[in-house]
């Protein structure tokens, strides 16, 4: 028997001659590296809105394989501490290594005892340097992330985060095909920052389900089945799982016109 | 003369368990100038009495500020406490670097206890020859660390460290109960009367006399001409508050302080 | 001692001739000076508790913790010098991060003891560190249930239902071995880790001490390692000074027999 355990699993040097070491020794000399090109399993629109008192957010449970709809369990609402919820979409093994990223930074923040937990602007301001940071090894973290809570003066605080460190604020966000569909629904309820606190959480949460109504009708990649959750200062985080979305139409569209049977060419 | 065998090294413990090394180290605290450290519930404070060389030479700095909510003094070798202090600012920026949040004062002190832990456990480098008071107010409130060259970090209500500091530690002791409702005059007031208590043949001045204070308004640190209304204002209520006839200078009344002691 | 002035007490990780460690032994003896610490495996959970003295009034009580928290499931209190104590954690730390990064899951309490153990271990394995000054309790929840292990200056570690460092260490122990381990359930343990404290707590009669406390158990705390809340705790302290009465009484009695014997 070969008793070099490095030779073991290779074909044998007596039938096919000695091993040629350039082959494992080979190098890809195409490219010097590579990053990630494109996301593989993706997860579409996360939407959310500010009411007086917190945020109602939402994101559907798809993780889509191209058009392919591949993972119908995908929780992409990520509570951080007891004061934000990170709502990620894109890439599914990214949201994956910034929830584990989350997770760390929460155990590592109670090393010195639990008197200063995060808060939304301080996880935002992290997950930015984060993103920015990785885009700038054109290494991105190919996702699109809102991040809801409460901030450090107890105010709703609600932020957007993209794969090149783009950071913005805005009293309704949405990422991906929501921030197309969902955004004009949503500002119909708080366009800016001082009608926010005109907003109930009712209407805010009334204005999330239509939302998510109407990007499941449009975008082909979501599912019916969503998460939503609701931050309030007060109250704190209330999730609502295996929500589905309700009353919709599949009627013909009879009366619709400019497309359809009565498109002209 | 008994040699004690067990103290050329940080490495070697004594046939009790004591790290003589450490605890020599513990000593040149004691080689520097005193230094007072008091909080209240909004406030901490440093009062320090610096030391100068000769009577041309300037006064060491005792107080360093490591960020707007947090600061230093310290007791013993100079550049071990800016090597410390270098080394916490680095911390504090990395704080608001990555979270936009002020570093937390028990994280600073637990960072610098953990330094110093290091230089005890090995050969080759010494422990620092630095005792240190932290100061710091952040969303928990005010706080106040001791930090020895031991790796130690304990928080306190009330501390002195340096040359002739148990003086100071016992005017503390008995009065440390009312200072968490004391204002920031009030507060600097007992601090200034504390460090007092530590002089033998010499009196506080507008040169020798470092003042910080830290609060919700972040920190500031009185020096020179700044620092005199705080002495005036100690001399002042004692001559109000004291029986004994007082007569001249502040100067002569401390004089007679430091001969009662 | 016959170590003293034979030359293999000097160093650590050289043996005397009869096969000894003295610097490891000599570690150890930090230990035996030390606060008592205990641990204890319940059957729904496990606690800690620990002999902290005040070494000053001016101290603020509750705070300068000496439990500490490795990871969510897993709590440590070690007993002897208290820098190496959080020199130890953080290891503990590294290695839980490192543990999770590989298999994405939370470490088991087996395998951390183990790597402490073996960390442990290499500082009593060169003359250029010196070992730790402490004896370690780590315990925690994982899916195989909980667990508790001690671990000691020369690296050796063991499982254990019930455990005690420190001086008050022999007394503890023998109240342990009443509580007919692990048939117990963590409310009543807290109590009775609180008792065995103030027990043990003779040893250091002439000095003040606070009782802190810790546990961990799926049905209070979720699967987590905390502080056990204000409330059991006060409970437990006047569950122990109440006891603490009647022994006096009895050792009085005791003692009245003794020398009517």
């Amino acid at each position: 028997m070969e008793h070099d355990p490095f030779k073991w699993g290779r074909p044998d040097n007596a039938t096919y001659g000695d091993y040629d070491y350039r082959i494992s020794n080979a190098k890809n000399t195409e490219f010097p590296s590579m990053h990630t090109q494109q996301p593989i399993v993706t997860g579409t629109s996360v939407i959310a809105i500010k009411y007086k008192n917190g945020i109602v957010m939402a994101a559907d449970n798809l993780g889509s394989y191209g058009s392919l709809a591949r993972f119908s369990n995908i929780e992409r609402l990520i509570p951080v501490g007891k004061d934000t919820v990170v709502g990620i979409s894109g890439d599914i093994s990214d949201l994956q290594y910034i929830e584990r990223a989350l997770d760390e930074l929460e155990v590592e923040n109670d090393y010195d005892g639990a008197s200063h937990p995060f808060k939304a602007n301080h996880i935002h301001e992290y997950l930015n340097k984060l993103l920015y940071q990785r885009r700038s090894k054109l290494n991105p973290l190919w996702n699109a992330v809102v991040v809801a809570g409460i901030n450090s003066d107890n105010e709703p605080f609600l932020a957007h985060n993209d794969l090149l460190g783009v950071q913005f604020s805005s009293p309704t966000l949405a990422t991906g095909f929501g921030a197309h569909l969902a955004i004009p629904l949503l500002r119909k309820v708080a366009d800016k920052e001082e009608d926010v606190a005109h907003v109930t959480k009712e209407q805010a949460r009334e204005a999330i389900l239509q939302s998510m109504k109407v990007l499941f009708y449009r975008d082909a990649r979501s599912s019916n089945r969503f998460s939503l959750v609701t931050i309030d200062k007060d109250t704190g985080i209330s999730f609502e799982k295996d929500l589905k979305v309700e009353n919709m139409s599949w009627k013909y569209a009879e009366t619709i016109k400019g497309y359809g049977n009565l498109q002209k060419f | 003369m008994f040699r004690n065998n067990y103290d050329s090294d940080a490495v070697t413990f004594s046939p009790t368990g004591r790290l003589f090394q450490v605890e020599y180290a513990l000593e040149a605290i004691k080689q520097g100038s005193a230094a007072v450290g008091l909080t209240s519930k909004n406030n901490a404070v440093l009062v320090a009495l610096k030391r100068n060389a000769e009577d041309l030479g300037s006064y060491h700095k005792k107080v360093i500020k490591i960020d707007d909510h947090l600061a230093i003094v310290l007791a013993g070798l100079a550049p071990d406490a800016r090597v410390l202090s270098n080394f916490l600012r680095t911390k504090a920026m990395e704080s608001k670097m990555l979270f936009n949040r002020p570093i937390s004062i028990q994280k600073a002190a637990n960072l610098l206890a953990d330094k110093a832990q290091q230089n005890t456990q090995s050969y080759g480098s010494r422990p620092y020859g630095v005792g240190l008071l932290i100061i710091g107010y952040d969303e928990s409130g005010s706080h106040l660390f001791e930090f020895q060259p031991s790796g130690n970090v304990l928080k306190y209500k009330a501390n002195a460290i340096g040359a002739r500091s148990q003086g100071a530690k016992t005017f503390l002791e008995k009065n440390f109960e009312s200072f968490d409702d004391l204002n920031d005059a009030e507060l600097i007031k007992n601090g200034v009367e504390a460090l007092r208590q530590t002089l033998k043949d010499s009196e506080l001045s507008t040169s020798n006399t470092t003042i910080a204070i830290v609060g919700k308004d972040g920190l500031k640190i009185y020096e020179d001409e700044d620092v005199e209304p705080f002495l005036e204002q100690v001399t002042v209520e004692e001559e109000g508050g004291d029986d004994d006839a007082q007569d001249g200078s502040g100067d002569e009344r401390m004089e007679e302080d430091g001969a009662a002691q | 001692m016959t170590s003293i002035g034979t030359g293999y007490d000097l160093s650590n990780s050289i043996f005397s001739p009869d096969g000894r460690n003295f610097q490891v032994e000599y570690a150890a003896k930090a230990v035996e000076n030390a606060g008592t610490s205990i641990g204890i495996k319940c059957e729904d959970g496990i606690v800690f508790a620990t002999e902290k003295l005040v070494s000053s009034k001016l101290l603020v009580s509750g705070a300068n913790k000496r439990i500490q928290t490795i990871d969510r499931h897993i709590g440590v209190v070690s007993s002897g010098l208290v820098p190496d104590g959080r020199h130890i954690v953080n290891r503990g730390r590294q290695e839980s991060k490192s543990y999770k990064g590989i298999f994405k899951q939370p470490i088991s309490i087996p395998q951390i003891a183990s790597r402490l153990g073996n960390y442990v271990q290499v500082y009593t394995t060169a003359n250029s560190v010196r070992p730790f000054g402490i004896s370690t309790i780590v315990g925690g929840h994982d899916s195989q249930g909980y667990h508790l292990y001690m671990i000691e200056p020369s690296g050796v570690y063991w499982g254990y239902q019930g455990i005690a460092v420190g001086k008050g260490r022999q007394s503890a122990k023998s109240e342990l071995e009443k509580l007919k381990l692990p048939g117990i359930k963590v409310k009543d343990a807290i109590k009775e880790a609180a008792k065995i404290i103030y027990t043990a707590h003779e040893d250091f009669k002439d000095k003040d001490f606070e009782l802190e406390m810790s546990w961990i158990s799926e049905e209070f705390t979720n699967g987590r390692h905390e502080f056990v809340p204000e409330d059991l705790l006060a409970e437990a302290k006047k569950y122990a000074e109440e006891d603490e009465d009647e022994d006096d009484e009895d050792d009085e009695d005791d003692e009245d027999e003794e020398m009517a014997e």
